[in-house]
């Protein structure tokens, strides 16, 4: 009997990741609404700006960035691909299916990189935003594990359904939520108990850690419990997203 | 380990498959050897797709045991996998990928140093050397099949499981997968096919296994089968031109009426 080879984890990484890259890039033009809408927010708040600080509107513009990276990005690409049946041939092949998965959220934390330097940028370029290094740095970091609670809340989505399409309008209605709520909510305009409600929400804690992260010196008791939350949410998602989410639509 | 046992690539014992309470696959056994180009028959709704699932680990089955080159497959799935090419009957690659980027993943995922010489021959092969840029997306039915056979056997596998591989070919594209299913049996490994033309079960199945409502019924060869059923009343009565055929026989096995 000859000897049975299998690959190494970093090869097959290395090709999942490839394939998974060059297939976001194909697909640029359907990302375009992840970056749009928090330059847009960035763009015709410039007014705010100068109300409500730098980290406020950053916070808020890169919140919906993320959202829009965890609820469409994602959500979408796992149920075409799992619909066309394109995992299904990636699990008969030696690679755990593990690594299937992580090669897709590496593909997602890198779009968050790129929406929070993309927001930087504009921040900078057209409200003279700037932040300390280490406000820069935080940020990034505080970015990541705000949208891991998206991508978790999409996990959960395409744990529940199958149906591409149902997964595709589900995923909007929850973003036009996470935006309406935000904006409204978030700013007290539905009243305090919403406000109140909003700070807590994925969305709200969210916002929060990334706005500390950008003024470092700001960070407080507050924030860290924020996060804390954060984790929580991102821990309950996940494990209903992984627990209920099936290879196929069979 | 005993001649025996290194002369059988797969073997498939006591399979159950059961999807919440419906019993898909009950008690299949099998064994494909080494040089053998193994058919498995059924009308639709048999069990053949879940007896591969089976066999490939993308279904858990209730009970039984599939050993694949000598590897247990629940309890080794990784190596099981590695030693077994795989040709799904309804799957797809992401259709923005250009061909030779669905070769260079696949090849990455098996471990295969693809070089670009490789690649061009593999292509060439498949008659697609044209097409390496196009993207999977872009291509017909049958070619998009092309590719995924030939990747079902990128890395030399010692077993080769493929549902259906010829449905939608044109007779060219067909012949040539026969030949190509040949030469893997010359090479000493193992071949799985499903297929429903009876025709192909008897012009490359070295032995056929013909299922129905999860059960193996028989195991033969093609002749074997004829000879053995060629005075059955039943198949006398579905015979035409006064000639049986390995048709006659299979239908006569599994019954007249079209499966739901
Ligand atoms: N995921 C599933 N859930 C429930 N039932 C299933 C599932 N997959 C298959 N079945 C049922 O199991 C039985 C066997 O299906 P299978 O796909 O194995 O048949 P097959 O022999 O491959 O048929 P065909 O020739 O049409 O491809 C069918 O009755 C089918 O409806
Ligand atoms: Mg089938």
């Amino acid at each position: 009997m000859e000897e049975t080879i299998i690959p190494k984890t970093s090869t097959v990484l290395a090709a999942l990741l490839k394939a998974d890259f060059t297939t976001l890039w194909r697909n640029r033009r359907a990302v375009v609404m992840v970056f749009l809408v928090p330059i847009v927010i960035l763009v015709s708040w410039k007014d705010l700006v100068a109300k409500m600080g730098a980290a406020f509107a950053l916070s808020n513009s890169l919140t919906y960035g993320l959202i829009a990276i965890g609820l469409m990005g994602y959500t979408n690409s796992i149920a075409r691909d799992r619909d066309k049946g394109i995992f299904q041939r990636l699990r008969v092949a030696p690679a755990p299916n593990w690594t299937i998965m992580m090669s897709r959220i590496f593909v997602q934390l890198s779009m968050i990189a790129l929406v929070t330097t993309a927001i930087f940028v504009v921040g900078y370029d057209y409200d003279k935003i700037t932040l300390t290094p280490t406000g820069y740095a935080l940020t990034y970091l505080t970015a990541i594990v705000g949208g891991a609670v998206y991508l978790a809340l999409g996990q959960v989505i395409v744990g529940l359904i199958k149906n591409p399409e149902t997964v595709n309008s589900t995923s909007r209605l929850v973003y036009f939520t996470f935006v309406i709520v935000g904006m409204f909510g978030g700013m007290g305009m539905l009243g305090k108990q919403v406000e109140q409600m909003t700070q807590w929400s994925p969305y709200g804690t969210v916002k929060t850690i990334m706005a500390a992260g950008m003024v470092p010196g700001s960070w407080t008791m507050d924030t860290t419990n924020a996060l804390l939350v954060t984790l929580g949410y991102t821990l309950v998602f996940a494990v209903i997203g992984i627990k209920n989410f099936k290879w196929n639509t069979k | 380990m005993d001649n025996n046992q290194s002369e059988s690539i797969l073997k498939v014992s006591d399979l159950c498959v059961q999807y919440g309470i419906f019993k898909a696959v009950k008690e299949v056994s099998f064994d494909v050897r080494k040089g053998e180009i193994f058919g498995l028959l059924g009308p639709n709704g048999a069990g053949k797709t879940s007896t591969l699932s089976a066999i490939e680990g993308l279904i858990e089955y209730q009970s039984g045991t599939v050993i694949v080159d000598g590897h247990n497959a629940k309890e080794k799935p990784l190596y099981a996998r590695a030693a077994m090419g795989v040709q799904l009957q309804s799957t797809s690659f992401q259709p923005e990928l250009k061909v030779s980027e669905i070769l260079q993943l696949f090849a990455g995922i098996y471990g295969v140093k693809l070089t670009n010489e490789k690649l061009t021959a593999i292509l060439k092969d498949i008659s697609l050397e044209d097409a390496a840029g196009k993207r999977f997306g872009q291509l017909s039915g049958g070619q998009q099949q092309r590719v995924s056979l030939v990747i079902s056997t990128i890395h030399n596998p010692r077993l080769v499981l493929l549902d259906e591989p010829t449905t939608g070919l044109d007779p060219q594209s067909r012949r040539q997968l026969w030949e190509r299913i040949e030469a893997i049996r010359e090479r000493g490994h193992a071949v799985v096919l499903t297929t429903h033309s009876m025709e192909e079960a008897e012009s490359v199945c070295d032995r056929i296994g013909i299922i129905d409502h999860g059960k193996v019924i028989t195991i033969d060869t093609p002749q074997a089968l004829i000879e053995k059923h060629k005075n059955d009343p039943e198949v006398i009565a579905v015979s035409r031109k006064g000639r049986v055929t390995l048709e006659d026989v299979f239908i006569a096995l599994t019954g007249k009426e079209v499966r739901a």
